[in-house]
């Protein structure tokens, strides 16, 4: 395929908005090999060595492997209970036509109207009450139900999309309703279903607030977002040394991201195949 | 239909399954849980731990404490600036750790008051301890209730640092003693390409400076009633403003301080794009060897008429106190033993030599490797000080004072402006 004079423009835009993007995340990892010196004083520079220093420092400085570790474990069972509970909500209220199944939808998109910070107080509330305040039990419950308005609502309107004639046919077939959901819904909405891990992993992983309050400071339960902050002194940050550290919490995020993200994309294509 | 190899039977029971292991493991048999109310482990939450100055040093005393007490154990939790917040929830969920490593200010100013710590006077002589103490060092921590607010314990000088040979090249003969003389001064670095005074006029950094040259003309009383108050309306305190603005309008500020932070000031320093900061030890300590052995510490310049006879400096005894909990009061035999560890001699010096800090608590000890550490510490009457304001502005009034810095770091903000910016702060 030949490009005439007339995409020059386009490929120009293209290509300027690709260096928009990558010259913050040069200038970011550029920087985890450098001094502060460097940084500030020439901040595009390439580093005068790309030794690991700065990265060991940030590791066994604020024990980023544990908190990796403790990252993982609550954003893993957050997302398997988050999917267990959305899963059946949304297979059901996809498929009611009464009025309740319209009201407790309703009530699920209700959600989205909470801002997170708003709820921080009775939160901690709760979870002093229930004994779990300093645990990561809180965190892997509650993380669940912030992302259920917005996991029900996508898993609906996927779920939607399956005409009613396959359940018809998989009924004629003797199956169960946890049969239809198990063999019919859930896999064509397999994208539905990767969108939604995708997305609550980004916000479980990164989720710094609540899990600094509620989990609080212990090196053996934090979370590496609550970890990595105790690299920045009040007095003289050595931002080589930061920005090492973020670096090594972000590859399980991109390691997942990149993952997931061509599931998502083939499970749309396979999809759009059945249909 | 094929038949799936995961049934709903299944699934239950690897949920169940899930269940059963994963979530003790994330709850109660876990670290924090367990030893929050065990007798045997001290719970302290500090600042120091990672890479903050001194963090080596006090997790080698960590060490040390440890080995010498088999019986105790110690778990070190670390936050930065959302300690004080995390320690108040902790607080809230009566979970919180017996002994706070953090300084006097904001939010911390309140914790006696409310409770959330105890008055240590009586332990601190019943240990034995306030001999230890720097007078000065007691006074700051007493609050106007009598009551010893924590056991002090890093202190600060804050002088000038003058770069010597930036100075000298740039043909300034004499470290400045009065305003005109540091106007002129930076005219001479400016027309060098060296920037003149480096401050993070968007931070704290900038917040203390503004403070020291505003009370260029207002005594210790003065300055106290307008950083209690917020009442900048003496004459003291408008011609203070009018000296800053002075100065800021002549140059003697590097470019667009109002965007700098600390650490962009430490780093025009250490690199020599500037020639004079106003650092507190910590940040002297840092400044490199290449730098530190034709660097000069004094301080700032005064204006004529000004109250004091001699450039000022700030001096804090507040930077670090051990705080007691109301849970380390249940655990108090393991607290007087840690304290009285970090009170010991040996214990105090290695701070001062092996981490150049300066210590609320008496020592011999000199900061042989931190020159310029040493020489702040060295500077006694030679200076005048001014008073710093941490204790006495109230916490709702500290985030709002500076974002006021940073208007008032604003070139051509006119000194009426800047008044109005910092007595809005304390509305």
């Amino acid at each position: 395929m030949k490009f005439g004079k007339r995409w020059i423009p386009a490929h120009l835009l293209v290509w300027s908005y690709a260096v928009l993007l990558l010259v913050p995340l040069y200038y970011f990892l550029a920087s985890a090999f450098k001094s502060n010196e460097e940084i500030f004083a020439h901040p595009f520079a390439l580093p005068d060595s790309f030794g690991l220093g700065n990265f060991s420092t940030a590791f066994s400085s604020a024990d980023l492997g544990l908190a990796v570790v403790n990252s993982a474990l609550v954003t893993s069972v957050a997302l398997v209970l988050t999917l267990a509970l959305a899963l059946p909500a949304a297979f059901a209220l996809a498929r009611s036509t009464g009025r309740l199944a319209s009201a407790v939808e309703k009530v699920f998109s209700l959600g989205f109207l909470i801002p997170t910070f708003a709820a921080l107080f009775p939160t901690f509330l709760l979870a002093a009450a229930t004994g779990l305040f300093h645990t990561r039990t809180f965190m892997v419950l509650f993380l669940p139900a912030t992302a259920m308005p917005l996991s029900v609502v996508i898993l609906i309107q996927f779920m939607r999309t399956v005409p009613r004639e396959m359940e018809e046919a998989a009924r004629m077939d003797g199956a169960s309703t946890y049969a239809v959901l198990r063999h019919v819904y859930a896999p064509m909405c397999l994208p539905g279903i990767a969108t939604v891990l995708l997305l609550n992993f980004l916000t479980f992983w990164n989720e710094y607030l609540y899990s600094l309050v509620i989990i609080g400071p212990d090196p053996a339960q934090r979370t590496v977002q609550v970890a990595l902050p105790t690299l920045k002194a009040i007095t003289g940050t050595d931002y080589g040394v930061l920005t090492a550290g973020t670096v090594l919490t972000l590859v399980p995020v991109w390691i997942v991201y990149t993952v997931l993200q061509r599931r998502m994309q083939q499970a749309l294509v396979s999809g759009a195949v059945k249909m | 239909m094929r038949s799936s190899p995961l049934t709903r039977r299944g699934l239950l029971a690897a949920g169940c399954g899930l269940a059963a292991t994963t979530l003790p493991a994330l709850s109660g048999c876990s670290a924090l849980a367990a030893s929050e109310g065990a007798p045997d482990t001290l719970v302290v939450h500090s600042q120091l731990g990672t890479t903050a100055p001194g963090s080596a040093t006090y997790l080698r005393a960590l060490d040390r404490f440890r080995a010498e007490n088999p019986g105790l154990k110690v778990k070190n939790l670390v936050n930065g600036d959302d300690l004080a917040q995390v320690y108040e929830t902790a607080r809230l969920a009566r979970k919180e750790p017996d002994v706070v490593m953090v300084n006097l200010y904001d939010k911390t100013l309140a914790w006696t008051d409310v409770g959330a710590t105890v008055d240590v006077k009586g332990y601190l002589d019943d240990w034995g301890l306030r001999e230890r103490v720097l007078p000065q060092a007691l006074a700051a921590w007493t609050d106007g209730r009598d009551r010893l607010r924590a056991f002090p314990y890093f202190a600060t000088n804050w002088p000038v640092a003058y770069n010597r040979a930036l100075l000298d090249r740039a043909g300034v003969t004499e470290i400045p003693a009065t305003g005109d003389e540091l106007i002129r001064a930076a005219r001479k670095l400016r027309a060098k390409g060296t920037a003149p005074v480096t401050v993070g006029g968007n931070d704290w950094t900038g917040q203390k400076l503004l403070a020291q040259i505003i009370q260029t003309f207002l005594t210790e009383d003065e300055a106290r009633h307008a950083y209690s108050s917020g009442d900048f309306g003496s004459r003291g305190a408008r011609q203070g403003i009018d000296y800053f603005v002075e100065l800021r309008d002549s140059g003697v500020f590097t470019d667009k301080p109002q965007g700098l932070t600390s650490d962009s000031m430490m780093t025009q320093f250490n690199t020599q794009t500037a020639a004079i900061e106003s650092a507190m030890s910590s940040a002297l300590a840092e400044v490199p060897e290449r730098v530190a052995r034709h660097t000069d510490v004094g301080g700032w310049p005064l204006a004529d008429g000004a109250v004091h006879d001699k450039p000022t400096i700030l001096r804090s005894y507040t930077l670090i106190g051990f705080w007691v909990s109301p849970n380390g009061t249940k655990k108090i035999d393991a607290v007087e033993k840690f304290l009285r560890f970090m009170y010991r001699a040996d214990t105090v010096s290695a701070f001062i030599t092996e981490s150049g800090r300066d210590m609320a608590v008496r020592s011999d000890a000199l900061s042989t490797d931190f020159p310029l550490v040493a020489a702040a510490q060295r500077l006694g009457s030679d200076v005048g000080q001014a008073l710093l304001p941490d204790v006495y502005v109230p916490p709702t009034a500290n985030q709002p004072l500076i974002t006021a810095t940073s208007t008032s770091f604003t070139r051509g903000v006119s000194a009426a402006r800047v008044r109005a910016a910092l007595e809005a702060a304390y509305r």
